[in-house]
């Protein structure tokens, strides 16, 4: 994407939570959505914690998507959004779950019933 | 038969002649004892003399010698006691009466040949100890960063918080060996060992607190005005110039007591001031520390200490390589103020935020209020999918700034330039400028970028039913329309008539 990702990281991630690793809370999976509370950015919040806000004011992302776009590891990340749902600014949701097969035999019916439909 | 009166005669006659040859053997006599009793006088005149002379020359001989033994007791110890250590006074003569003569341009010479040898050897011993340390810390730097590529993948790779930790942790101490080996070796006259790309002013300050045990009492305010950013090849000399500096900022100041810095932007170049609120240092130490740091003279591992201190040496080193500048004073605050300046010149650039963002952890630079305009700056969104979006901006980008400019250019404001490329007619403006480019404004999400908030109208069971029974007519009407010789479809194929 950049050319940065070759070179070597500048800024460690240890640095983003002081070396801590284990949120505050444990349901928080890769998985997890995100969405921003509407609130204004305030001066106490750290850099990253104010990117993680920029990025979800669109909307939610997953939470490997923001590990992604802030090119930090999923674990550091974690810890960092459990701090801010902590402190009320982001909502966490567990992860949808994982669409099941569809029946087959529901498929043909429903494909039955859009045939009748056209008489 | 002679007579009496001949005989008489004869023995008178003799008798004269015996007297007169007598009389003038006595003249002679008398005269040579005179001459005698002359030269007696002066032979005992001159044997005194001598005599005298002798026991000067005994005396002086005795100072002589005590002068050498002086020499060799007291005045060459002292002498290489000196050349370690500057402040030891080298004593002078023993006897002043020496003072400007031969023997003293002698031993002068004896103390300055053994000075220069002595000098030479040392500097002989110190290269060598060099070099080997050299040898030492560059393969172990090596092997350290490898260490560290190791760490962050498996970073990345594994999410358990435990392992995590434990992943984080080793980093940190990785990090701490690489700063310590990095220092070491840059005194020992090793390069930095790594050249980075340019790099954020504020990333890599951020980056060097990293590397410090005591990094979360460091508060960084980023006061730039532009992306300032450092070309690639003296990024890691000013990270390991103001890691030494932070160190010292930690060392000398309480575990409680936060460290400042700021990142401060001038017209020809951009500082980062430390300021610690501890005990200080002293007006020699301070003395001591811009001696080692001004870079102008050679540092050899044995004025160092031990354990050897090569914090500001190798900031000297590097100061005088790369040619920014460090100052250490003490700051109105009771501790220590110490400031690196990096002149725009040859040592800065500015990079384009959205093709190149900054770590998210640099910190956000305090921006007017004009510029706020309600939403948070846009320091290194580039990440976020927005910008790419909505390059609404009305400033020009340096698209062309990531190589590193030997001269910075400045770009003129250009208001009416389209954004997204490089504006052309970049006037150089003062000589030595900062280069400037204008901050984007922070980019509005796009409206069609949110269907998913979007209300589902409400629909009865029948309006869905005659609308997907309209559907599927127009498809068979569609089809039936359509060129009988066309093989027949699907029923999800989109029909193109």
């Amino acid at each position: 994407m950049t050319p940065r990702q070759n070179g070597r990281r500048l800024v460690p991630a240890y640095l983003a939570t002081g070396g801590r690793a284990r949120p505050s809370r444990n349901t928080l999976d890769r998985l997890t959505l995100l969405h921003g509370v509407d609130m204004p950015p305030t001066s106490e919040l750290r850099p990253e914690e104010r990117r993680i806000l920029e990025l979800l004011r669109p909307g939610a992302l997953s939470l490997a998507e923001v590990a992604a776009h802030l090119r930090l590891p999923v674990s550091v990340v974690k810890v960092l959004v459990a701090d801010l749902v902590d402190a009320g600014r982001l909502h966490a949701r567990v992860p949808i779950p994982e669409a099941e097969q569809f029946d087959r035999q529901i498929l043909e019916r429903v494909l039955d019933g859009l045939r009748s439909l056209k008489s | 038969m002679t007579s009496i009166p001949e005989a008489l005669l004869w023995c008178l006659s003799a008798g004269t002649a015996a007297a007169v040859v007598l009389a003038a053997c006595l003249f002679r006599a008398q005269r040579q004892g005179k001459a005698l009793a002359g030269r007696l006088a002066a032979a005992e005149e001159q044997n005194a003399a001598t005599v005298r002379g002798n026991t000067e020359l005994n005396a002086r001989l005795r100072a002589t010698e005590a002068e050498i033994r002086h020499l060799a007791g007291a005045r060459i110890p002292d002498l290489t006691t000196a050349l370690a250590h500057p402040h030891v006074p080298v004593r002078g003569l023993l006897d002043g009466r020496f003072a400007d003569s031969e023997t003293d341009h002698a031993l002068t010479a004896v103390l300055d040949q053994i000075s220069e040898a002595v000098t030479k050897e040392r500097l002989r011993v110190d290269a060598a100890a060099q070099a080997t340390l050299r040898g030492a810390t560059t393969t172990i730097q090596a092997l350290l960063y490898r260490l560290q590529t190791a760490l962050q993948e498996m970073q990345h790779r594994y999410d358990d918080p435990s392992v995590a930790q434990d992943l984080l942790h080793a980093d940190f101490l990785n990090e701490q060996a690489l700063r310590r080996i990095q220092a070491t070796g840059v005194v020992c006259g090793a390069w930095p060992g790594l050249t980075r790309e340019d790099s954020y002013l504020a990333e890599l300050v951020v980056g060097a607190t990293s590397r410090l045990r005591g990094y979360e009492r460091v508060q960084v305010s980023n006061q730039l005005r532009d992306p300032v950013a450092v070309v690639a090849r003296a990024v890691e000399p000013v990270a390991i110039t103001v890691t030494e500096l932070l160190a010292n900022a930690l060392h000398h100041s309480h575990r409680e007591l936060p460290v400042t810095v700021t990142l401060q932007q001038g017209n020809r170049g951009a500082s980062v001031i430390i300021d610690d609120y501890g005990v200080g240092m002293h007006a020699d130490e301070i003395e001591h520390a811009m001696a080692l740091m001004s870079g102008e003279r050679e540092v050899m591992l044995t004025q160092l200490g031990d354990p050897p201190r090569a914090g500001f040496a190798a900031a000297g080193q590097l100061v005088r390589q790369y040619g920014f500048g460090v100052h250490v004073e003490s700051s109105p605050y009771g501790g220590v103020r110490a400031v690196i300046y990096i002149p725009g010149d040859p040592l800065l650039t500015v990079l384009d935020e959205s093709r190149q963002p900054m770590s998210v952890m640099a910190p956000v630079p305090h921006r007017p209020a004009a510029a706020a305009g309600g939403s948070v700056p846009a320091t290194g969104s580039g990440t976020s999918p927005a910008p790419v979006a909505a390059p609404q901006s009305a400033a020009p980008q340096s698209a062309a700034q990531h190589a590193p400019a030997p001269t910075a250019e400045p770009y003129a404001p250009a208001p009416g330039t389209p954004s997204g490329h490089p504006d052309p007619g970049a006037a150089p403006g003062a000589e030595g400028d900062l280069p400037r480019r204008r901050r984007r404004r922070p980019a509005a999400e796009p409206e069609p970028n949110l269907p998913r908030s979007e209300p589902v109208a409400d629909r009865t069971p029948e309006e869905t039913a005659s609308r997907w029974a309209a559907l599927q007519q127009g498809t068979e009407s569609g089809r039936a329309a359509a060129a009988r010789p066309e093989p027949p479809r699907s029923p999800e194929g989109n029909p193109h008539a």
